[in-house]
């Protein structure tokens, strides 16, 4: 028998049931944000300093994404918003059966942002689609400015960067102009957000362009 | 990829959990019983580790039509685009610099294709 051309994209199986959550989450009107980092960049403290500030204005629920272990949720769970914990048994991500499995625990039409916090992993998430509408990164200063450079993808698939602890910029030796340059020539079109949970600074531009976002999608 | 080592369940074995699903489909389709090979393709900066596929692929296809069969890599290379020389140049490791005239208006033209199974080889 001859070879066999196939030309397929072998993630095409996840990309499908990504496209399935997103028709629910379409019919019911909710706004997906799919949360990237690194451990420890901050994702969890970003979810709930966002959740505090829009939670009158929207109805939110939450995937946590870990290895194992609930203590993200219980931090989420504090703050009175419904959230799912998803223990992805030692895989490094996320992806769309994951999400599909995770939504009957969440009262969907009572839903109107969903944040799904992903596995701390600078490298896996970024090739698994769940259903968002977006993808927003998060860099630390503590990390290192030479991030984008060692994982391009992760910053290529972002539609938006957050450089969360500023304040320790005086602590550390991160160059911002060289991480904000070198993630632009991969991403042109990055929107970045300066900010620091700690001290609230540049939280509040994040804050606006995601209600921005949201409100753009619900208008539609 | 590149959380790959250890005890983690890694990146690979999505995938070739997914490769081993695109060939029953085709086996049914084509009624073979055996790959003999198959070539995958995937930019460099996709950071899947080849040996790594490769093993997860010995474990993973035992007992399938696809043991045994041997995987052919198509690596994309990494390639910017510099505005300055007003071309594309491929770079061994990904920077936000051309090597040639050491500008910085680059911008990243290849290196993160989506992994893609191409062909597969049967009897």
């Amino acid at each position: 028998m001859p070879k066999i051309t196939v030309v397929k994209n072998i993630l095409d199986a996840n990309d499908r049931i990504a496209e399935e959550n997103r028709k629910i989450f379409d019919k019911e009107k909710i706004y997906v944000l799919n949360l990237m980092s690194s451990p420890g960049a901050g994702k969890t403290s970003i979810v709930e300093r966002t959740i505090a500030v829009l939670q009158g204005k929207y109805k939110i629920g939450v995937i946590e994404g870990d290895i194992q272990g609930s203590a993200d949720a219980e931090r989420i769970a504090k703050l009175g918003v419904p959230v799912v914990q998803i223990n992805t048994g030692g895989a490094c991500h996320i992806d769309g059966n994951m999400i599909r499995e995770a939504l009957p625990g969440l009262d969907l039409t009572q839903t109107d942002l969903l944040i799904a916090e992903n596995v701390g992993n600078l490298v896996c998430p970024a090739e698994f689609k769940i259903g968002e509408n977006v993808k927003v990164m998060v860099l630390s200063t503590p990390e290192g400015s030479d991030k984008p450079a060692k994982y391009p993808l992760m910053f290529q698939q972002s539609e938006a960067m957050i450089i969360n602890k500023i304040d320790l910029l005086p602590y550390v030796d991160f160059d911002m102009a060289k991480a904000k340059k070198d993630a632009l020539t991969l991403n042109r079109n990055l929107k970045i957000f300066e900010v620091s949970c700690k001290t609230s600074a540049g939280l509040k531009d994040w804050f606006n362009w995601l209600s921005e976002r949201i409100e753009s999608f619900r208008s539609k | 990829m590149a959380c790959s080592r250890g005890s983690w369940t890694m990146h690979e074995l999505s995938i070739i959990r997914s490769i081993l699903d695109i060939i029953e489909e085709y086996a049914e389709e084509y009624r073979f019983s055996k790959v003999k090979s198959m070539k995958i393709s995937f930019g460099r900066l996709s950071r899947i580790e080849p040996q790594v596929l490769e093993f997860t692929f010995d474990i993973q296809s035992t007992g399938t039509k696809a043991e045994g069969a041997a995987l052919e890599f198509d690596i994309k290379p990494i390639i910017i685009h510099c505005f300055s020389c007003e071309k594309d140049v491929e770079l061994e490791q990904y920077a936000a610099e051309c090597p040639q005239c050491k500008g910085s208006e680059v911008l990243l033209a290849g290196g993160t294709e989506e992994i893609q199974l191409l062909e597969i080889d049967v009897d």
